[in-house]
């Protein structure tokens, strides 16, 4: 897979993977950040399944 | 050389020489963000010694999770709140631009050597912030309760704290010339209060407290990895501090609101804060947990002005920072029944109160920025209110709306059989002593003053 658009260092600045879509950086952020409250969810499920044997 | 050779060779040298003092700003940064992973080390060995067997690893699992969310949501919205929100609640979207996820100077980039290693620097404060508040609540609290009070403490409330007062045009600086060198307010006054408010609505450890109200010593089931974990706590401060100052290529050290500072100055100060702390707390408990903690508290009390004090009054400071911190847990703990299981309120929210206030008792140094009044014991007693009621308001009030709905705090029979049972699947030591609950005992507890 080519997934950046740099192919040479001349001129390079800032760069990130696909720097330049922006759409593509937002998903993975968006995906980045739903991520970190899926696993905040998923603690909560764990934790109300666990509890079931200690009411 | 003729003379248009020796003047592309000065460019040329001066270039070298900005782009040393460039990296070496960044290699700076860099051990200093390292040494503060250490602070993280030792709260892990602190919080883990403190808790009793069956709570052991839960303890220690709440610890490591408080860094590992404390940076994407850093990442995610705490830089901008920190550049954006330097007015108080009203943003600044244009100076806030360069801390948006998306910004060019939110990842690799080689013409900017400074952002990552500042963001650096500043998400593990705010993971050190979310690390205090987690050694009060300790085996009784959700996990992910903990995690979401965590994000709020780490990558909102203090950032908001440090934007206002520990920022170049901080509202309190330029308005009421606030001065706090080493962060005792914005970390911990703010990490301190937030934990006293969801102390108070998390309630006590089952045993805590006798039916007549009376004080029942819960023993961490290792005190020597207590104490130990605070040792690491302290050699970690060292690279909070070295992240608390400006590094600034070809010129003197400021601190991160421009008035001229010394790594020396902050070593005479910080090492005699440390020991007045030790020997406040000695004096007073005769424990090493305490006297340790009691480092700690030395240090806050000093923080502030660790930059400009006399090193005999940081010391004086550190020993009263000292005999403060033991004396009021034992108060708030016999008076209001608050189970503070580390003493974290008493340790940074009021050594953090201490070392603001003392600061405006004791200097009357000017600020650097143009109008801004000059360092006064009004701004800063003011300041303190400011940063209590900043960390105070928002735990209180989540914590109180978590508990009301059932959130905040595990069942009883879970809090009985242990943590690490229930939400842990690993034991401590499965080889020696199974995890298992436990009794609390009336012997003598590395908390009892």
């Amino acid at each position: 897979m080519n997934a950046s658009p740099i192919t040479s260092w001349e001129g390079v600045e800032a760069y990130f993977t696909f720097a330049d879509s922006p759409t593509a950086m937002m998903i993975i952020l968006g995906v980045a950040a739903l991520v970190t409250v899926g696993a905040i969810i998923k603690s909560i499920a764990h934790e109300n399944s666990t509890y079931i044997d200690y009411k | 050389m003729d003379q248009t050779q020796v003047v592309e060779k000065l460019a040329e040298l001066q270039t070298l020489i900005e782009m040393s003092g460039t990296i070496n700003m960044e290699v700076f940064y860099w051990w200093c963000t390292g040494l503060m992973v250490i602070i993280h080390a030792g709260f892990l060995a602190y919080e883990m010694g403190a808790s009793r067997l069956k709570n052991a690893l839960a303890s220690g699992v709440k610890n490591i999770l408080a860094l590992a969310f404390i940076i994407p949501t850093f990442y995610f919205f705490g830089w901008w709140i920190y550049l954006a929100m330097y007015n108080g609640f009203t943003p600044d979207f244009e100076a806030g631009a360069a801390g948006l996820p998306w910004a060019s100077a939110m990842g690799p980039n080689l013409a900017d050597n400074a952002s990552g290693i500042f963001w650096g620097a500043f998400v593990l404060f705010s993971a050190t912030t979310a690390s205090i508040f987690s050694g009060a609540v300790i085996e009784r609290i959700r996990m992910s309760s903990f995690i979401i009070l965590a994000i709020i403490l780490g990558s909102v409330v203090w950032v908001l704290g440090a934007a206002w007062g520990w920022h170049p045009t901080g509202w309190l600086t330029v308005e009421w010339g606030f001065h706090d060198f080493g962060a005792a307010g914005a970390v911990h006054m703010i990490a301190g209060f937030f934990a006293l408010g969801v102390t108070i609505n998390l309630g006590a450890r089952i045993g805590r407290f006798a039916p007549d109200g009376t004080p029942i010593a819960i023993t961490g089931h290792s005190v020597p990895m207590s104490t130990i974990g605070l040792m690491l706590i302290i050699v970690g401060f060292f690279g909070f501090l070295g992240g608390c100052i400006i590094y600034t290529t070809g010129g003197q050290w400021t601190t991160i609101f421009g008035t001229p500072a010394t790594l020396s100055a902050i070593s005479f100060n910080t090492l005699m804060a440390f020991a007045g702390g030790i020997i406040g707390s000695y004096v007073i408990t005769r424990q090493p947990f305490w006297m340790m903690s009691g480092a700690l508290a030395g240090i806050f009390s000093a923080a502030p002005g660790l930059d400009l004090y006399y090193p005999p009054l940081a010391f004086l400071m550190g020993i009263a920072g000292g005999v403060i911190a033991p004396l009021a847990d034992k108060f708030l703990t016999n008076k209001f029944k608050l189970d503070d299981a580390v003493g974290a309120f008493a340790v940074h929210g009021l050594g953090g109160t201490v070392g603001i206030i003392g600061l405006g008792i004791f200097s009357g140094f000017p600020n650097v920025v143009e109008g801004a009044p000059a360092i006064t014991f009004l701004g800063q007693l003011k300041s303190a209110a400011v940063m209590a009621a900043l960390g105070f308001v928002p735990g209180f009030v989540l914590s109180y709306v978590m508990a009301k709905a059932g959130f905040l705090r595990v069942p009883p029979k879970a809090e009985e059989a242990g943590l690490d049972l229930v939400e842990v699947p690993l034991s401590a030591y499965p080889e020696s002593v199974p995890a298992k609950s436990e009794q609390p005992t009336a012997v003598s507890s590395p908390m009892t003053v």
